[in-house]
């Protein structure tokens, strides 16, 4: 069995938002849109503050509640782990955004580009996919680019071609994708080693972002 | 986009330099001759320190490419009058009408001659700051070689924006035009508000990430708790503009509360000045025959000079020697039998004072927290152990300490250099591995080679080119008119030196030039490229009406923008997908670019340029053309203005002189030449190889990170902790000003101390408000700035994508205030507040956070656009608009700091 | 604990809460009316009408609301697990028996249509329960909530519809209790489990209307108009709107102004290296 999961090392992460424009470009996602986004946290009170620069996104969780809940059967969960939606099912209903406790679902009704809301330039025509209007869209762990690179034969998470456009461009090396089944693998070699945590694990979604503390 | 839809795309090696923390490498996936996206080049990953990766600003290139806001069309200013509150009345022309327009006015410059009355020059030219607009300006400065004198020196931010005291000082201690820590191996780093996680690049967030997760201890001190102490290991709230006062105590600790033992004292002895004597004037004690200063030798108990073979100085006492003190002009001072003392023994006195408990008043920071650091400094310095390295022992000092921007220029950026330098020398980690590393030179030559760049000059010191100070060779007669040939000694006289000068000078003389230098006059043509200063440099508003009166501007725009509202001819040039150049990267560059190859890396077209923007190096060959000078700009191109020497002893591509050559002919040729640089001759490989591979490179010896051997070799010492000659330069400055009348500038020859005493630098800011005719006490709060590596350098704040992956960043939408005060003063989040200072204000939105001190407010960035597109709606404020340009703030090496004291209230809820 | 505070939820908004009030009052109404002939014998066919029109409205918000409203029959597919897709497969048996028996008077008819508005309420109140992106709504308590708003504004719209007898004053009485009890209920456990701070602030802010207008009024009202016969038609309409009103404020809020999301938080920050701690650094570059 397979089942992808990604590993944050919150100690190398420098909000640099490198990993939110490599997803917006990779997956050409409108203004505003972001499936991979990185959260700028403080805590405490003065002095004695800490600010941490936290990647999310979907989680891909083992149970997801957007699932569970979408009534058209457009959000699936494939055997690997990828929590994937259907543009053509799909009808909308925003059910799956309220439904995920990490923000990380969107929908967009109308065509809306960088300059001028409706007029494309020359790469965002060529990038427009009409069936992602008025539908629900995520993060999809780059699943295209992870079936075309087993295809050729290439691992994801170590070849770059059939790894996440997010984990490419990490600049701190803080984001790692790979398989947990694996135990060689680098994200299994890396929670083996490290303390981890998820995000609101309390709800039992079972989140695929795991994040390492030390 | 699907990975099925991007199947028929190519990929384009190409680079990234937006930045000084760059350049970066990285490919551009091209399809039916649209750019659709930028990725990594993992084609690099094994010889790019940043392991072949680009930043956030790369990612926005392909909008950058297709904004529709671009000018893409030479245009002509149709209404005479300029100004803020005119439209320039722009109508697009051909290419040949704007080469006409601009040969016309540059040839009847050069007909009446290229220096005005005042004998500056009538053409100036402005580029952005960090030197990278040079990585995109193809052959230009050819042609401005070709040209002759011309005027470098409008700011348009550098000297104020920059870590400009350690580029002057910095180069001349240990050719330090930036200074890193070796982070690879370095454990302990003291940061004083070295934003590095947001300025350092590709390669400084890697380098600084995995020395993390190796256990490197990073200290930041700072008023805001920045993007780089967030990843730190401590955070310190400091009062702004009192890191001086840490580092002195930091040193006193080292030197008063410590055994001298545990100080480097090998390395003080014999690679510092520290034993050379110091007379009663000040000066050196020297041997009345060679001239050469005296040190105590312990086993001879005499005076010897300084490179007496065998010696062993003493680094502490007073001594007795048969020598002579020469004062500034050579003056004898004293000769006979003087008594000296060590330069390190005035270092032990000079710092006597400043205790942790004395800094703690100063800095607000806690003694026994600065005594603490001060402490851990010294225990992680590792002194006495060594590590081999390209087969040298070398010793291993992993501690280091770094200044930000505002820590680092403007009055005590030359103490804070001073003593970090010197504290970083008494633990022996200058210039070793682990420790305080200089990364590249500006002023000393050559550029390319910062090793190369060490040789003997007097005293046992390096060489540095100042400018000369004597009364036979000081030139009252400044060659442009920021005046820092005159004015700034340490400024030396090289292609850099003018945008290192006192750049905000020239902008102030404009209106008023200060008695003895000739009159400060408008050039007669100003180009412009990949600047705005209108936006990016101090008290905007002043500075766009003297922009206004500039009488032609010629701007390679991208967009209108502030800058070139005030442009006569607009030039649409090929942007950074759509031209073609080759550079040189690797070796070590600025910030964190410490390589171990050094090499070339080619920008080429992905697309076709969009309208009829065209390649920068096209546009010099025809200036050239047009102004009669093609020979000398194909001379200048023969002997290396585009990166490489066309014609070596072991190569010739060199271009036939008399005739234009294409765009792709030249590169051809500099390209053949790099392969040959590279290869030593074994190929030479043109164009279409690199446009296929995109570079190519050797290795870069690691061992060349660091200075101490060459230093070593030469049998040379670093030349702290006393400023001999410093203090000289000082005095004698001082002399040729008065002597010609010149007292306004007498606040700034009191910077030239051989040891800096501590000076209430903060008070010069709230100075500067009681001369305003305002009372400090309505004026309560430090206003800073911090880095952004979403927006800085890369000139795209009118990039959508920017901007909105900016905003998950705090701060970038508003002023950023400490959240405590701001509920005592009835502020809440997204309030729109207003910041003023007695004479101008702005306003933007509140961002309360935790992360900063209750006596200061933070802006992010400089976003008070009015012109450029789609900025000039994003409502967001800019410190600019508030920093006073003032003779009164510029310290000597001419420049100031990112601060000024604002009041603050409220004006209006969330929208 | 690390965290970004919760911001409120924008993707449904007023027309999602409109289902909810269309649909917790119309299978309400639809319950109270067939109690009601069942208690009385006597069946009120007007309100049945009126019951099918507010789910329909409901239904109608919600379509509207949709990004791809020509594929609603998408919504169907997977009654396994979607309390949606139930939902929508109940509405259209519910509406042709609401209308079979608001045309027909029909007893069965009516009993089956009570049933599946049963089940049509429980399908709102699950659909918010599953939403576990919105603590206010993924919180348990909130199913009684929305089941004794249901009934209360049935109760309430039936009094304002139809003459009521005792055995309705008597339910209409026993919802509103219901509904004071569920209400609290859901606030307390809310609070309990560190529901986001604006939403608890949007439920505190009607707190006072609930209780004084929703509450105690009609139940006031309604006593009277058990005590008072005579009076007891425009005291029974008053209370019925009153609590009408209430319930459907009470559910505008929950969709719309009390729907924070959770924000992000993280048990854990990186363990960033103390001063004083031993450096594991290696030696050398």
């Amino acid at each position: 069995m397979t089942r992808w999961v990604m590993v944050v090392d919150l100690d190398r992460c420098v909000g640099c938002q490198t990993c939110t424009a490599a997803c917006k470009q990779a997956n050409a996602t409108p203004p505003d849109v972001q499936w991979r986004r990185v959260l700028d946290m403080e805590t405490g009170a003065y002095p004695d503050v800490r600010r941490t620069f936290v990647p999310v996104g979907c989680m891909h969780c083992d149970d997801p509640p957007c699932m569970s809940v979408c009534p058209s059967t457009a959000t699936r969960k494939r055997a690997d782990g990828i929590v994937t939606i259907d543009y053509d099912l799909c009808i909308g209903c925003g059910y799956c955004i309220v439904a995920c406790p990490y923000q990380a679902r969107y929908r967009t009704d109308r065509a809306n580009f960088a300059y001028g809301g409706s007029n494309p330039n020359e790469a965002e025509a060529k990038c427009f996919d009409e069936r992602r209007l008025g539908v629900a869209t995520k993060c999809t762990f780059c699943v295209d680019r992870i079936d075309a690179g087993i295809e050729q034969g290439l691992t994801p998470g170590v070849d770059p071609e059939a790894t996440p456009a997010c984990v490419n461009s990490c600049i701190a090396g803080a984001l790692h994708f790979g398989d947990i089944e694996r135990a060689e693998s680098k994200v299994s070699v890396l929670l083996a080693k490290n303390h981890h945590c998820r995000m609101h694990e309390e709800l039992g979604t079972g989140p695929r972002i795991y994040y390492l503390q030390d | 986009m699907t990975a099925a839809s991007t199947a028929g795309a190519k990929r384009v090696p190409t680079y990234c330099y937006q930045c000084v923390a760059g350049p970066d490498l990285f490919t551009v996936r091209v399809q039916d001759g649209v750019a659709l996206a930028v990725d990594p080049d993992f084609c690099a990953s094994a010889i790019h320190p940043g392991a072949g990766r680009i930043c956030v600003k790369a990612y926005g290139l392909i909008q950058k490419t297709y904004n529709p806001h671009r000018i893409l069309t030479p245009m002509k200013r149709t209404n005479p009058r300029k100004g803020r509150d005119q439209d320039p009345g722009f109508v697009p022309i051909s290419w040949d009408e704007a080469f006409d327009i601009i040969a016309e006015k540059l040839n009847a410059i050069r007909a009446a001659g290229l220096l005005d009355d005042s004998g500056y020059p009538k053409v100036a030219a402005s580029f952005g700051g960090g030197g990278t607009p040079q990585f995109y300006m193809g052959t230009f400065p050819a042609f401005l070689a070709a040209w002759g004198p011309i005027d470098m020196g409008f700011g348009s931010g550098q000297g104020v924006k920059c870590y400009h005291s350690e580029h002057l000082y910095g180069e001349l201690w240990h050719r330090a035009f930036t200074v890193s820590p070796d982070t690879p191996s370095c454990r302990y780093v003291i940061s004083l508000g070295s934003n590095t996680d947001a300025s350092g690049g590709v390669a400084g967030v890697k380098r600084h990430a995995d020395a993390r997760a190796r256990g490197l201890r990073r200290v930041q001190i700072e008023p805001h708790l920045s993007v780089t102490g967030a990843c730190s290991a401590e955070w310190v709230p400091i009062r702004p503009k009192t890191d001086a006062a840490f580092l002195y105590a930091l040193i006193h600790v080292l030197l008063h509360e410590q055994p001298r033992t545990r100080l480097d004292l090998a390395f003080l002895a014999e690679r510092t000045a520290s034993p050379y004597l110091v007379g009663a004037h000040g000066y050196y004690l020297r041997d009345p025959a060679t001239r050469k200063p005296l040190i105590w030798d312990r086993q001879r108990n005499s005076a010897v000079s300084y490179d007496a073979s065998g010696a062993a100085p003493a680094l502490e006492g007073r001594f007795s020697a048969a020598a002579v003190e020469i004062g500034p002009d050579g003056e004898r001072l004293a000769e006979g039998e003087l008594v000296g003392e060590t330069g390190f023994a005035k270092l032990v006195a000079h710092v006597a004072p400043y205790t942790p408990e004395w800094a703690a008043t100063v800095c607000d920071v806690p003694a026994a927290t600065i005594r603490r650091i001060a402490n851990e400094f010294l225990a992680q310095a590792s002194i006495g152990e060594t590590v081999e390295i390209d087969g040298q022992t070398l010793p291993f000092r992993p501690v280091a300490i770094t200044l930000g921007k505002t820590v680092n220029n403007g009055w005590g950026g030359y103490e804070c250099c001073w003593a970090r330098t010197v504290a970083v020398a008494l633990v022996g980690a200058l210039e070793v591995p682990g420790g305080t590393l200089g990364t590249t030179v500006r002023l000393n030559r050559p550029m390319s080679d910062r090793i190369g760049s060490v040789k003997p000059g007097g005293d046992g010191f390096m060489d540095y080119p100042f400018n000369p100070t004597d009364p036979a060779h000081w030139s009252p007669r400044p060659n442009i008119r920021n005046a820092y040939r005159t004015l700034v000694p340490i400024a030396a006289n090289g292609p850099w030196s003018q945008a290192l000068g006192p750049t905000h000078l020239a902008w102030m003389f404009l209106d008023g030039t200060p008695d003895g230098l000739p009159k400060v006059t408008f050039p007669e043509l100003w180009f412009l490229y990949r600047t705005n200063p209108a936006i990016s440099f101090w008290d905007t508003a002043a500075l766009v009406d003297k922009m206004a009166r500039f009488p032609f501007v010629v701007a390679f725009a991208y967009t209108h923008d502030e800058s070139n509202h005030m442009a006569d001819i607009l030039l649409p040039e090929c942007t950074d997908l759509e031209g073609l150049q080759l550079i040189r990267i690797g070796g070590t560059k600025y910030v964190e670019q410490f390589w171990e190859q050094e090499g070339f890396a080619l920008r080429q077209p992905a697309v076709e340029p969009r309208g009829t923007a065209r390649d920068f190096t096209d546009i010099a060959t025809e200036l050239a053309r047009r102004t009669g000078l093609i020979e000398g700009y194909n001379a200048a191109i023969n002997r290396g203005a585009a990166g490489v020497p066309l014609k070596t002893e072991r190569y010739d591509f060199s271009l036939a002189p008399t005739i234009p050559h294409r765009r792709d002919e030249i590169w051809d040729a500099v390209c053949r030449a790099a392969s040959a640089e590279v290869t030593e001759g074994a190929a030479t490989d043109g164009l279409d190889w690199y446009k296929t591979h995109g570079f190519r490179t050797r290795p870069f010896p690691h061992s060349d990170w660091y200075l101490y051997p060459a230093l070593e070799r030469h049998g040379l010492r670093f030349e702290l902790p006393y400023q001999e000659r410093l203090y000289r330069i000082g005095q004698e400055l001082g002399r040729r000003l008065h002597e010609r009348g010149m007292t306004w500038w007498d606040n700034q020859l009191s910077e030239y101390q051989a040891l800096p005493a501590w000076k209430n630098f903060p008070a010069l800011w709230e100075k500067a408000v009681v001369q305003m005719g305002s009372k400090p006490e309505d004026f309560p709060f430090w206003l800073v700035t911090a880095r952004s590596m979403q927006y800085a350098w890369g000139g795209n704040v009118g990039i959508q994508l920017i901007h909105e992956v900016a905003a998950n960043i705090a701060g970038h939408g508003g002023v950023i205030i400490n959240a405590g005060v701001a509920a005592r003063l009835d502020i809440a989040d997204g309030d729109l507040v207003e910041i003023r200072t007695p004479r101008r204000s702005t306003r933007g939105r509140a961002v309360l956070r935790q992360g900063i001190r209750p006596d200061t407010l933070l802006m992010i960035g400089q976003f008070d656009h009015w012109a450029t597109p789609f900025a000039r709606d994003l409502d967001v404020p800019s410190m600019n608009a508030l920093v006073p340009l003032s003779l009164d703030l510029t310290d000597a090496t001419g420049s100031g700091a990112d601060l000024v004291r604002v009041g603050l209230k409220r004006l209006s809820g969330p929208s | 604990m690390e965290h970004i505070a919760p911001w409120l939820q924008t993707s449904w908004d007023r027309r999602a809460a409109g289902n909810f009030i269309g649909g917790g009052t119309g299978s309400g109404l639809a319950m109270i009316a067939a109690a009601s002939a069942l208690w009385s014998g006597n069946l009120q066919r007007p309100p049945l009408a009126v019951a099918a029109l507010a789910i329909a409205a409901g239904l109608a918000l919600v379509w509207l609301e949709i990004g791809r409203p020509w594929r609603f029959l998408h919504v169907f597919f997977h009654p396994q697990t979607s309390w949606m897709t139930r939902e929508a497969l109940l509405a259209p048996p519910l509406l042709l028996a609401l209308a079979a028996a608001a045309w027909t008077g029909d007893g069965v008819a009516t009993a089956f249509a009570a049933l599946l508005a049963l089940a049509f309420l429980y399908s709102q109140a699950r659909i918010l329960r599953a939403a576990q992106g919105i603590p206010a709504w993924r919180e348990p308590a909130i199913v009684p909530l929305m089941l004794a708003t249901g009934f209360a504004d049935g109760a309430g719209a039936f009094l304002a519809l139809a003459a009521a007898d005792t055995f309705v004053l008597v339910v209409a009485i026993a919802a509103i209790i219901a509904r004071w009890f569920a209400w609290t209920t859901y606030r307390r456990r809310l609070g309990r489990n560190g529901a986001p701070i604006g939403a608890l602030a949007a439920l505190t802010a009607i707190d006072a209307p609930v209780l004084l207008l929703g509450t105690v009024a009609p139940l006031v009202l309604l006593v009277a108009a058990l005590v008072l016969p005579r009076l007891a038609v425009p005291l029974a309409l008053a209370a019925g709107l009153l609590a009408l009103g209430s319930g459907w404020l009470v559910k505008g809020v929950i969709v719309t102004r009390a729907a924070f999301n959770q924000g992000f938080a993280l048990p854990h920050l990186p363990r960033r290296r103390t001063a004083g701690e031993e450096s594991s650094a290696p030696k050398g570059g």
